[in-house]
């Protein structure tokens, strides 16, 4: 068999290895237009900041190795230009040279993966601005970075990698900041939990612009970036990142007659073919079905690139290993914050039609005792009539992995909320809770389905609403620290005795430190005849706007 | 002068800051305490406390995941 597959860093030579192993006599080559092949690409931002010294330690096998010890050719700077299904062959030309040459295949695997969306703005191509897509721009950018020369950075697009970015731009001691078109930054989060993340962002240093477009970069007299013009200010720019967003690099696999949805997505099917017989799709370039709502989405994931890399070597023949699709699975540190999520957010729950019910509890990571124990905040999103876990969000500085990876395996599984409550999770005080954080989530949100409580996320409690009661019900000492602007202060204990204070008749809502003293004070409340009483979701833990 | 020493690891919020509260009542200007915490969330709140009191927050050390703050009044 002849293998030809387009396209080698994560998933491309996931399956060459694959295919060697399990075909030890095919002929497999990897043709890519990049000059690395085999590099970690989600390490890029970790070798700027100077986390990972060398670029080489992001590099998994070189062309040299995948010859030697597995018998694969692989040919950089080689561009797939056109592929002709009926006669079996790419049209391959060397960057090099120029010399175009035609490459037989009996199955051809497209891996060409994603390119960064490049806004159509002026200054565009000034020097010292940059994407981050491969190690080229990565060791480009470092190389700026080491001369020591550049002081300040914008970085346009607040996604994960513009985040990821941002960090390690500070880490040279540049002062950043973001800019983000749409109002939150790290979309696919809840807004409560993209405002924490900024919130830690700002806190150390790194200045945020959201809702805000850029309309210009600036340049200099050396043709080198300066600055960057948005609707509403200049910042100034020694280096411009450009994290906008991806979108598929499909051309040849669309001209060729492959079936691209209108971003140019490859559509595969679960065992990863495309529409054309002997062609194959798999990482960045291909679609992948959301396993929840069954639709076919775009995920550019690195996970995702290894899986479907991995799993397309054994369809080539007959259909035999589907992928079961992903569920929005990502992971995020900035500074000391860690952010995680999986499945649906609340917001693709109502999109995909779903009546749900979400909490947000801040609980420690471990035993609340446990020296070097910090504070995570879970949030999960639940169908209210089957109780069904949709979604899950995790944030904070402690760890969040542990508990995301087993939300998303509950989700997988088709958890519902009364299931994750009782699941046996392991408990000893270095690690975790008597009752973990997932379970403790799971408890306030069965108070909730269960109709015990209302809640309010902070993202839509109306503050100017004249009408609102806002009840803290925390200690004075903590309330003097800080407080929502108009909070009215009665401490549990006196409640009793001063709430005669308060209009039973007004709308209520109560807030403490996490959430347990307002559920005791709003089941007080209600049984005292208050008629509107809710509880603000994750308390002042989790709110993430102004305090006085 | 008396320096006094505050053990509130292993409390959650708001015992510690409870306990600083009383415990500076109870002192005379010049006196300091020094209170030791797990609960991360109280290094910010000790700063703002001791801003908004006119406390004054001497140091703020952690340790093996303990945080320690000496704090004195006036
Ligand atoms: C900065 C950064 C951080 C990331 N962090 C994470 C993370 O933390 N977690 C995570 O899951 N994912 C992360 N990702 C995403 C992950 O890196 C990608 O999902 C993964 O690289 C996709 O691999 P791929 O092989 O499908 O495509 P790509 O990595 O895009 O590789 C495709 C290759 O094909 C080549 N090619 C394209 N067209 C042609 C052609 N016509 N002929 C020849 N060659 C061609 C390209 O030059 C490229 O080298 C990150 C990505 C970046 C950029």
């Amino acid at each position: 068999m002849r293998l030809l597959i387009l396209g080698g860093v994560a998933a491309g030579t996931k399956a060459a290895a694959r295919a060697r192993r399990e075909y030890p006599d095919a002929e497999v080559t990897i043709v890519t237009q990049d000059e690395y092949v085999a590099y970690a690409g989600c390490g890029l931002p970790y070798f700027v900041g100077g986390e990972i010294s060398e670029a080489k330690e992001l590099i998994v096998r070189t062309p040299d190795e995948f010859k030697q010890e597995n018998g694969i050719t692989v040919l950089t700077r080689h561009q797939a230009t056109q592929i002709d299904p009926a006669a079996h062959t790419v049209q391959v030309r060397d960057l090099m040279t120029g010399a175009e040459d035609g490459f037989p295949y009996d199955k051809l695997i497209i891996a060409t993966g994603a390119v960064p969306i490049l806004p159509k703005i002026e200054g565009i191509n000034l020097k010292r601005v940059s994407t981050v897509r491969g190690l080229t721009d990565a060791k480009k950018i470092r190389a700026l970075l080491d001369t020591g020369k550049l002081h300040t950075a914008v970085v346009i697009g607040g996604g994960f990698i513009g985040l990821e970015m941002a960090e390690n731009l500070a880490r040279h001691g540049l002062t950043v900041s973001i800019v983000e078109l749409k109002s939150a930054i790290l979309p696919g989060f809840d807004p409560e939990i993209a405002a924490l993340t900024k919130n830690h962002l700002i806190e150390h240093g790194v200045q945020i612009y959201t809702g805000e477009g850029v309309t210009r970069i600036l340049g200099n007299a050396h043709g080198e970036a300066s600055g960057v013009v948005t609707d509403a200010r200049t910042l100034p720019a020694d280096l411009v990142i450009l994290s906008a967003g991806i979108r598929p690099h499909t051309e040849v696999a669309a001209a060729a007659g492959v079936r691209v949805d209108v971003r140019g997505l490859i559509l595969v099917d679960e065992y990863l073919r495309t529409s054309v017989a002997d062609i194959f799709a798999v990482g960045d370039c291909a679609s992948v079905r959301n396993r929840i709502t069954g639709a076919d989405t775009y995920s550019p994931m690195g996970s995702t690139a290894n899986k479907t890399g991995r799993l397309v070597v054994a369809n080539l023949f007959a259909p035999t290993e589907a992928f079961a699709g992903v569920q929005g699975t990502t992971i995020v540190r900035v500074f000391t914050l860690n952010a995680a999520r999986t499945g649906l957010s609340t917001e693709e729950a109502r999109a995909a039609g779903y009546d749900v019910e979400t909490v947000l509890v801040p609980t420690p990571d471990r035993a609340h005792y446990f020296p070097g124990n910090r504070t995570i905040i879970t949030k999960l999103i639940a169908e209210k009539s089957t109780h069904r876990l949709l979604g899950a969000q995790v944030v904070g500085e402690g760890v969040v992995d542990k508990p995301i990876d087993t939300l998303a395996l509950g989700i997988a599984m088709g958890i519902t909320v009364d299931a994750l409550s009782g699941m046996d999770l392991a408990y000893t005080p270095p690690f975790a809770s008597a009752l973990s954080s997932s379970i403790v989530a799971a408890n306030v949100l069965l108070n909730k389905l269960a109709g015990k409580v209302r809640g309010v996320s902070p993202c839509e409690l109306a503050l100017d609403d004249p009408a609102l009661q806002l009840l803290d019900v925390r200690t004075e000492p903590e309330y003097l620290i800080a407080a929502i602007p108009g909070a009215c202060n009665i401490p549990l204990a006196e409640l009793t005795e001063r709430r005669g204070e308060l209009d039973p008749a007004r709308p209520t809502v109560v807030v403490c430190k996490v959430g347990r003293r307002a559920y005791s004070a709003a089941l007080q409340l209600q049984r005292a005849g208050f008629t509107d009483v809710r509880i603000l979701d994750g308390g002042m833990t989790a709110w993430p706007f102004a305090t006085e | 002068m008396t320096d006094y020493t505050l053990n509130c690891r292993g409390m959650q919020c708001p015992g510690p800051i409870m306990e600083l509260f009383k415990q500076m009542k109870a002192a005379a200007p010049g006196d300091t305490a020094a209170i030791s915490v797990t609960d991360m969330g109280f290094k910010k709140d000790i700063e703002v406390w001791c801003r908004k009191t006119k406390n004054t927050l001497v140091s703020l050390t952690e340790d093996a995941g303990v945080i320690t703050a000496v704090v004195r009044k006036g």
